[in-house]
């Protein structure tokens, strides 16, 4: 196995095609191989063990671009949105688009926003933000489509270190509030 | 001791064969585009399969050496000068210190590889060499090179008078094998394949243009537009270098070396690992058609083009050793 993507409803695998047939000595295809072993393994497994995190808990300074709009769409107040998006934690469900960029959810539908039909072209790395149901952390400087809600002090994708990656799939994260006081003292960017 | 850029080229940079193990925090396998062409550069001056080596796109930098070594090139050919001698791809060079490498025009293909014997010294990110310049790490600085930067490798162990071509090169016949013929892509069938509407399902009867939106990530191509039966939604799932989404409006888009790990576009199709080099070595305007395979025919190219590299490999290490 070379690598593999966890994904909403999906398990990728990838594998070495020319050192599965030279090791193994198959009639078979590498592809066939892979899939019977991989379905062999699925149905061994216990689906009922669930390995027990911590929650993760990501400080937020909500100051986001889009916080007033998505109070106005849904006639809550700021302070309303943000004790919303506080008050549940949330699963990561994968790891995509970005190197680092989790998807989590699921948004209370009392903030649930759909996205920009036309991407900002730079949104800074930490910045937190909403596409549906889904909430998520802008890990890199790029170009974003979600409703900025905020941003986080911390750095969730860190290539100085040897996990550069704060979250990974199955992850429960917690948002907490901070002021821009705590933020500032708080920040790694 | 090392090599200067006088001249920077258009986006040149360090790459090896990728890094792995890493896609499930969305980082992908990167590397070089041609993975045939950049094995090859390295066996032709005797180093392992996974050294670094520079990927260059026309225009292409000019290089000043500072120190002698042994070089290659393969890959794309764009009219190679050694000071004021021509010099082929898919060969074997000694380069004197205060040579000056340059390339005067383009020739064939997209992406020339250099490599030098006992690689370009370059950091290493997650195992590898390759340059990521989304995030800006690995290679050299994580980024493109430019004018003034000065990359290391080791000295040479043997000495020699003048700047030399050496008497060995690659068969025509066995690059034809990788590159031949140059329009025509093979794939299997994508797993949202069979969304595709009855027409659009003989993609294969469709030439397709490569157009000016293409880059590392991936190639857009224009064509008749492809339907799906109907509108379906795909939910993010994952994608590889190959993989060939179908966009809203009807396009394709071929994935490529430094694609995104998850996508949410339907995958009709994956090109067969065996033809990315001859993919990454075309330009845009280049029209291509496709042919489908079966897994069995997909896997049965790239052992068939391992075992040229092996080939190649232990060839270069015999004639070598006779330097």
């Amino acid at each position: 196995m070379v690598d593999i993507v966890p994904a909403y409803h999906s398990l990728a695998v990838f594998y070495d095609v020319v050192k599965i047939k030279r090791r193994y000595q198959i009639e078979v295809t590498a592809y066939d191989f892979v899939r019977l072993f991989t379905e062999d393994l699925i149905g061994q497994t216990n689906t009922t063990i669930v390995t027990k995190r911590d929650v993760i808990t990501i400080p937020v300074y909500y100051n986001g671009a889009d916080l007033d709009n998505v109070a106005q769409q849904h006639q809550l107040s700021t302070a309303e949105v943000i004790a919303i998006h506080t008050s549940s934690s949330y699963r990561v469900f994968m790891i995509g688009f970005l190197p680092g960029f989790a998807y989590m959810g699921k948004v209370d539908e009392r903030i649930a926003t759909p996205r920009h039909a036309a991407p900002r072209t730079q949104v800074q790395p930490g910045t937190v933000g909403i596409a549906g149901f889904q909430t998520g952390i802008y890990p890199l400087q790029s170009p974003g489509g979600w409703q900025l809600l905020g941003r986080t002090p911390l750095q969730i994708f860190n290539v100085q270190k040897i996990k550069p990656c704060l979250l990974q799939a199955g992850d429960t994260v917690q948002f907490n509030a901070i002021s821009k006081t705590d933020f500032d003292k708080l920040n790694e960017y | 001791m090392s090599i200067k850029i006088i001249r920077p080229g258009v986006q040149t940079t360090l790459q090896d064969s990728g890094r792995f193990g890493h896609r499930s925090i969305g980082v992908g396998s990167g590397g070089a585009m041609d993975i045939f062409a950049m094995k090859a550069a390295n066996y032709l001056c005797g180093n392992e399969h996974n050294q670094a080596v520079m990927e260059i796109n026309f225009p292409a930098p000019e290089i000043l050496f500072l120190q002698d070594g042994m070089i290659s090139l393969t890959g794309a050919a764009f009219s190679a000068m050694i000071n004021e001698t021509a010099v082929p791809v898919w060969r074997t060079i000694l380069v004197k210190k205060d040579t000056v490498l340059k390339f005067t025009q383009p020739v064939s293909g997209a992406k020339l590889y250099l490599a030098v014997k006992g690689g370009w010294q370059a950091k290493q990110w997650l195992n590898s060499y390759s340059t990521h310049l989304k995030i800006g790490v690995g290679g050299y600085c994580g980024r493109a090179l430019k004018k003034d930067d000065v990359i290391d490798f080791p000295l040479n162990r043997f000495s020699f008078e003048a700047n030399r071509i050496l008497p060995w090169h690659i068969a025509q016949h066995e690059l034809n094998k990788i590159y031949e013929p140059q329009n025509i892509i093979r794939c299997i069938k994508g797993t949202e394949y069979n969304w595709l509407d009855d027409t659009s399902q003989h993609f294969e009867q469709n030439i397709f243009t490569i157009s000016n939106q293409s880059d590392r990530m991936g190639y857009r191509l224009n064509s008749s537009r492809l339907a799906l039966q109907h509108p379906m939604e795909l939910i993010s799932s994952a994608v590889d270098a190959g993989t060939v989404q179908l966009l809203p409006d009807g396009n394709v888009i071929i994935l490529m070396a430094d694609h995104q790990t998850t996508g949410g576009y339907p995958r009709i199709a994956s090109v067969i690992k065996a033809d990315l080099p001859k993919l990454a070595q075309l330009n845009p305007g280049k029209t291509i058609c496709f042919t489908k395979v079966s897994i069995k025919e997909a896997e049965d190219a790239l052992i068939s083009m391992e075992e040229t590299l092996t080939g190649i490999k232990n060839a270069c290490q015999l004639n070598l050793k006779s330097i």
